[in-house]
């Protein structure tokens, strides 16, 4: 060991700069999505991606119209909340649980730094590597199926709610989750089927009663269809209901999120 | 005189209803090398815990510098190389350090500074650019204690800092917090090894059952149990202790 250390006891007096720490931990969630690109980034573009090319492209010409669009051009933004849903969650669920898991989460959680900027720096992973995906898909997806961007704004509002919803539920589950399965378990057992069943390949005004009636109380549901409408304009119920009705429950779920970093319950014996 | 730690009325039970520390009283100087020993479960790593806000407190209050032990200055002035290594798997030796002075709220230009500082003091360079979990146990070790005194916190916390090294490398460690310790800096230590808490620490407080239950410099702990060596005294305090809480 040499001799060149400048450690001092000025530490007591060095004023604290939550901020740079908030900056600094979400450049470390970035940095992790980047490291780990093959895993957080090509497979869900490539697995998005065969699902445009599989049931757009391949059955789309067997498929009439749905709601006046052509069946490939339909299920893109769909698709696309779907990718970007699953990966906001499972980013921020599996950083968190690691973080816990390894106990590293122990030096952002002893550092100078205020509960809600720890919470927002943990959340903003999922939120970068969510766009990143939809960007990348949007992209391809455009140019393949000619699908338009009527609403960009609407669009734009929509993945916001959409990343902080999803981002915020992984921070909870990555808190709550004991094993890894169970930050698979929500993904695979809640959100693929409830994002499945919300109308990404379909109108629910085509399913009979009571389903389509069934479908409304589907969160998922109003997700996809704020996505939509930033797309293509059109959507099964109203856009502002679609649009509240994601807002209430990202509320909700950052909440719950914040009062875990608030408390310290689950983060800290 | 300043003290460095304040602790007043400490109590912490966990969830499943173990009392962890009971009531436990503790002020440490500023400037001072402070040994604390105990046996396993005594509440050395619950007590360190609190102090670092990495448990929640079920009573009591602990000041750092005389501010609360949760402000944002308090941990700001605290540095935590914690006993077992709980490092970043996804970052390389430089990224941990570096992101580190980040948490602690340096610049990027200063975080740099000092893990390059750092990697030089503890010998990481050779591996500067290997993530954590490729590291040998020794070098795991020198990381945490770089990261520990990276944002040159006044108060630093050893938990067990030299479990499982070889005898070389906490020779050098020692030698290292020695000489912080020198320029000022608090020294908070649990260890096992009693040899060295006896020649490193000005003082010693032994815990047992969650409590201090002797306090004083080796000399005059040795004296008040009327022992030849900081183990007797150890096992007669923790001893007298366990009497105590049987009766």
């Amino acid at each position: 060991m040499s001799r060149g250390d400048s450690g001092t006891a000025a530490g007591s007096s060095v004023r604290p700069e939550p901020w740079r720490g908030l900056m600094w931990l979400a450049a470390r969630e970035c940095l992790r999505v980047s490291k780990l690109w093959t895993q957080t980034m090509l497979a869900p573009v490539v697995s998005s991606l065969l699902f445009i090319l599989v049931f757009g492209l391949s059955l789309g010409t067997r498929i009439r119209e749905v709601s006046g669009f052509e069946y490939e051009v339909f299920i893109v933004p769909g698709l696309i909340a779907m990718a970007m849903a699953q990966a906001a969650y499972s980013n921020n669920s599996s950083s968190i649980f690691q973080a816990r898991s390894d106990r590293y989460i122990d030096d952002v959680l002893a550092a100078p730094m205020r509960p809600w900027q720890m919470n927002l720096g943990l959340t903003v992973g999922g939120a970068f590597r969510a766009t990143l995906i939809g960007v990348a898909l949007g992209a391809l997806a455009i140019p393949l199926t000619g699908a338009p961007v009527e609403r960009p704004l609407a669009l734009a509002a929509a993945a916001v709610l959409l990343v902080t919803l999803f981002g915020a539920l992984g921070v909870v589950v990555g808190i709550y989750a004991e094993t890894f399965d169970h930050h698979t378990f929500i993904n695979n057992i809640v959100i693929l089927p409830l994002t499945f069943v919300g109308g990404v390949f379909y109108s629910v005004e085509i399913l009979p009663s009571p389903w389509e009636q069934l479908s409304h109380a589907n969160p998922l549901f109003y997700v996809v269809n704020a996505v939509r409408y930033g797309f293509l304009g059109v959507s099964d119920v109203s856009v502002w209901l679609s649009f509240a009705v994601t807002a209430a429950i990202a509320a909700a779920v950052v909440a719950w999120s914040q009062y875990l970093f608030t408390t310290g319950r689950r983060l800290k014996p | 005189m300043g003290y460095a730690l304040s602790i007043k009325g400490l109590a912490k039970r966990y969830d499943d209803g173990t009392l962890a520390l009971d009531g436990l009283d503790l002020e440490v100087p500023a400037g001072e090398f402070f040994g604390l020993l105990g046996p396993n479960g005594a509440g050395k790593t619950t007590l360190i815990n609190a102090i670092c806000n990495l448990i929640r407190v079920t009573e009591g209050e602990i000041l750092v510098f005389g501010r609360p032990a949760s402000s944002l200055e308090a941990r700001r002035s605290v540095g935590l190389a914690e006993q077992d290594p709980n490092l970043d798997r996804f970052l390389s030796v430089r990224e941990a350090l570096l992101y580190h002075g980040g948490y602690y709220g340096l610049t990027r230009r200063r975080s740099a500074e000092r893990a390059e500082e750092m990697i030089d003091v503890f010998d990481l360079r050779a591996k500067a650019d290997v993530r954590a979990p490729k590291l040998s146990g020794g070098m795991r070790r020198r990381l945490l204690l770089a990261r520990a005194l990276l944002h040159e916190p006044g108060l630093v916390i050893l938990d067990e800092p030299t479990a499982g090294v070889d005898i070389e490398l906490r020779r050098e460690l020692w030698r290292y917090i020695r000489r912080l310790h020198s320029r000022g800096t608090t020294i908070l230590l649990t260890t096992h090894y009693l040899e060295e808490a006896e020649v490193l620490c000005e003082e010693i407080a032994l815990i047992a059952g969650g409590e201090i239950v002797a306090r004083s410099t080796p000399e005059g702990l040795k004296r008040q149990f009327g022992a030849s060596t900081l183990e007797d005294v150890y096992l007669k305090a923790v001893h007298e202790r366990e009497r105590e809480a049987v009766a």
